[in-house]
């Protein structure tokens, strides 16, 4: 994390978080059609959120997404999903545990919740609580794509959602 | 990456695959399937989704811009695509680096190399072969490699990854969107207090590649039904290899030529990366948007092994097939092992991808250790300037799943005209299917599909670590698997799916 976004958190610790991070990560790639998503959210967010709250944009992908988790108490992660069954645009909160019980679905695999898993189990300051808040895409595949104008469309309903949530951990989210 | 042909009807016969959509809350893997008139297993494939509209991405851009945009394009592998593509540069403004430039470069991707590697051998491939091959799914995962192997090495490993990476962003801005690589050089030179950092995390680098090939050596070889496991059949195909080496015929990541051997170890051919359109061509079935490499003097005769048939594989077992040897002793030594126990050169034995890759993280570290210790790292002469016209350019490493092609062409002001890339995966992808077909024909028979297909299909392709770049943060993150099989019309007539949360349904 910035030096800043450590200094502004030393300088407004809540009760709920302590003196570690509340973080918002903006996940996607800004080459990718709707995939640049995180990378709009991440500016408007900037925005938005005071500076208790860090909000990062990142293009890594698998193990690297530890770099995100370690010494971060919340967590908000905003990506893009396409699963088909719903319209581009819609917006879905999801909790960690919503989404699976445990690691195991591919021994292949190693991504944020095997990251968050093996962080918990080796003892490093990883989140305790993480939330998705996640757009229906429509591509993100095509290099140079353009966004799909119901994705972008989709950033006041996940300021909001985030904030919500923000709000529910008491965290201070407005700038 | 090159651009994608669209799925169309296949007029021959008559059957129409409809690619599934990519699901990126579920970003899978797909096989497909097909049966011939007795229900037995004609063909299959393996496919991840694939990027597409490169070429007409780059077409227009200056090429001096494309070792910060093709590195954005892969969130796995982004040191790879910098490197390529900034050698690419050097070849096209024909300016070749000042040496102290080639030192950094390769002491970078070394780095990168090694880091990669071990994430790899622990978390990725270790389920299999720390854990496993027959635990229980419920433990084949990160955290049965870490109950097998103890919280103080998973801490080890975490630890010593993150000084990794902390090297490459001391020397070439962050990770994930390396600024090193410069026409003619790099962007920074490495300061002397810089090089002590080096030498230090290299040093532990290559005490932990040796305590990672004791811990190969322990868990892996001292298991005879692993080794065993390794040398079956099913997991065997004798075919052509690719990789670059280095003027003595040793594996090199960062440079050199590149070298085929055939399935008899034989030398192919060797050739500049300038000569790569000669050896490489693309086969595309009319089903699919994969393109599936074969080598161009021996032509494609189908999804077949054996040296009439122009399929070959990359990766580090490649690596270690197509060499001499080793540029560095401790390597040198567990690449005579590898041979010497897996029965001689070449090894056509996919699993021992696994070994290989511990071979090479050792002789990443200590490549490390050789480059931080040189004198010449900290001259401040990092940058050739470029006064050639730029034309064409070719640029090829080896990335930690193969060799790496980037191949550009300009116009006289360096504006893109066509690019073209060949990624790893792209190079195995014949290979890949070949190991997912032989491993369905062992458990479908008479349309009767067997329990199991999931896991031995999954073994089959895991051990080139195919890349899933765009799936790679996905949510919620695993990889789940779709198997469709197919009647000779076309039509699906059976599906297998591994969920996110690794329930197995057939339909």
């Amino acid at each position: 994390m910035s030096n800043r976004a450590r200094a502004d958190a030393a300088r407004h610790p809540t009760p709920d978080v302590g003196s570690a991070p509340v973080r918002v990560l903006c996940l996607g790639n800004d080459l990718l059609a709707d995939d640049a998503f995180g990378c709009l959210a991440a500016e408007h967010l900037r925005r938005r959120v005071a500076g208790s709250v860090d909000v990062v944009f990142s293009t890594d992908g698998g193990f690297s997404l530890m770099d995100h988790l370690e010494g971060v108490s919340l967590l908000v992660v905003i990506d893009v999903v396409m699963t088909g069954k719903a319209d581009p645009g819609t917006v879905s909160v999801f909790r960690e545990e919503d989404l699976r019980s445990a690691p195991g679905g591919s021994p292949h695999y190693v991504g944020l919740f095997e990251s968050l898993a093996l962080g918990r189990k080796l003892c490093l300051q990883v989140p305790r609580d993480v939330v998705f808040v996640v757009v229906e895409a429509a591509d993100c595949l095509t290099i140079g794509g353009a966004m799909h104008p119901a994705v972008r469309s989709a950033l006041p309903v996940v300021t909001e959602r985030v904030e919500e949530q923000l709000a529910d951990w008491g965290v201070a989210a407005a700038a | 990456m090159t651009q994608p042909t669209k799925t169309e009807p296949d007029g021959r016969h008559g059957r129409r695959i409809t690619i599934d959509p990519i699901t990126r809350l579920e970003g899978h893997g797909k096989i497909e399937i097909f049966l011939d008139e007795r229900g037995d297993v004609e063909r299959a494939y393996f496919q991840v989704p694939e990027l597409r509209g490169f070429e007409k991405f780059a077409q227009g851009r200056l090429a001096e811009d494309m070792p910060q945009i093709t590195s954005r394009i892969c969130g796995v592998c982004p040191t790879a695509h910098h490197m390529a593509s900034t050698k690419a540069l050097d070849d096209l403004y024909k300016v070749e680096a000042p040496p102290t430039a080639k030192k950094i470069r390769e002491l970078v991707y070394s780095t990168f190399m090694a880091e990669d590697h071990a994430l790899h051998f622990y978390f990725l491939g270790g389920p299999d072969f720390v854990v496993g091959p027959t635990a229980p799914a419920a433990e084949r995962n990160v955290l049965g490699v870490i109950a097998k192997v103890g919280v103080e090495v998973g801490t080890k490993v975490i630890s010593m990854r993150r000084r990794l990476r902390e090297l490459i962003t001391l020397a070439g801005g962050k990770v994930i969107h390396p600024v090193l690589g410069l026409p003619g050089g790099v962007a920074k030179r490495i300061k002397p207090e810089d090089q002590a950092r080096f030498q230090e995390v290299a040093g532990d680098a290559v005490e932990f590649a040796k305590f990672t090939l004791q811990i190969f050596e322990d868990v892996v070889l001292k298991n005879s039904d692993y080794v065993n496991l390794i040398l079956s059949d099913a997991f065997t195909h004798r075919t052509y290899y690719m990789g670059l080496v280095d003027e003595a015929n040793r594996v090199n990541f960062y440079d050199g030529s590149v070298r085929v051997v055939s399935p008899e170890g034989k030398e192919f051919v060797k050739f500049a990366p300038r000569q790569y359109l000669d050896v490489v061509a693309e086969h595309v079935e009319p089903w699919s948007y994969v393109k599936f490499c074969y080598l161009k003097p021996v032509g494609w005769k189908g999804f077949v092994d054996g040296p009439e048939s122009g399929v070959y594989a990359v990766a580090p077992l490649a690596r270690l097939n197509v060499a001499d040897g080793m540029a560095t002793p401790l390597a040198q030594q567990a690449y005579e092992k590898l041979f010497q126990t897996l029965g001689g050169k070449p090894v056509h034995h996919t699993l021992a991808n696994h070994w290989a890759r511990v071979v090479e993280l050792l002789y990443a570290a200590e490549r490390m250790k050789e480059l931080a210790d040189d004198p010449g790292l900290t001259d401040p002469n990092v940058r050739t300037l470029p006064t050639e016209k730029p034309r064409e350019g070719f640029g090829i490493v080896e990335a930690p799943r193969g060799t790496l092609i980037h191949h550009y062409q300009t116009d006289e002001r360096g504006v893109i005209e066509k690019a073209n890339l060949i990624v790893a995966t792209q190079n195995n992808a014949a290979r890949i299917a070949m190991s997912v077909e032989k491993a369905a024909k062992g458990l479908i028979s008479g349309k009767q599909v067997s329990d199991g297909l999931l896991n031995m299909v999954e073994m089959a392709f895991r051990a080139y670590d195919p890349c899933h770049a765009c799936a790679s943060h996905s949510l919620p993150g695993s990889m789940p698997l779709l198997v469709q099989i197919h009647d000779p019309d076309g039509s699906v007539c059976a599906t297998i799916r591994r969920d996110s949360d690794g329930n197995v349904r057939r339909e």
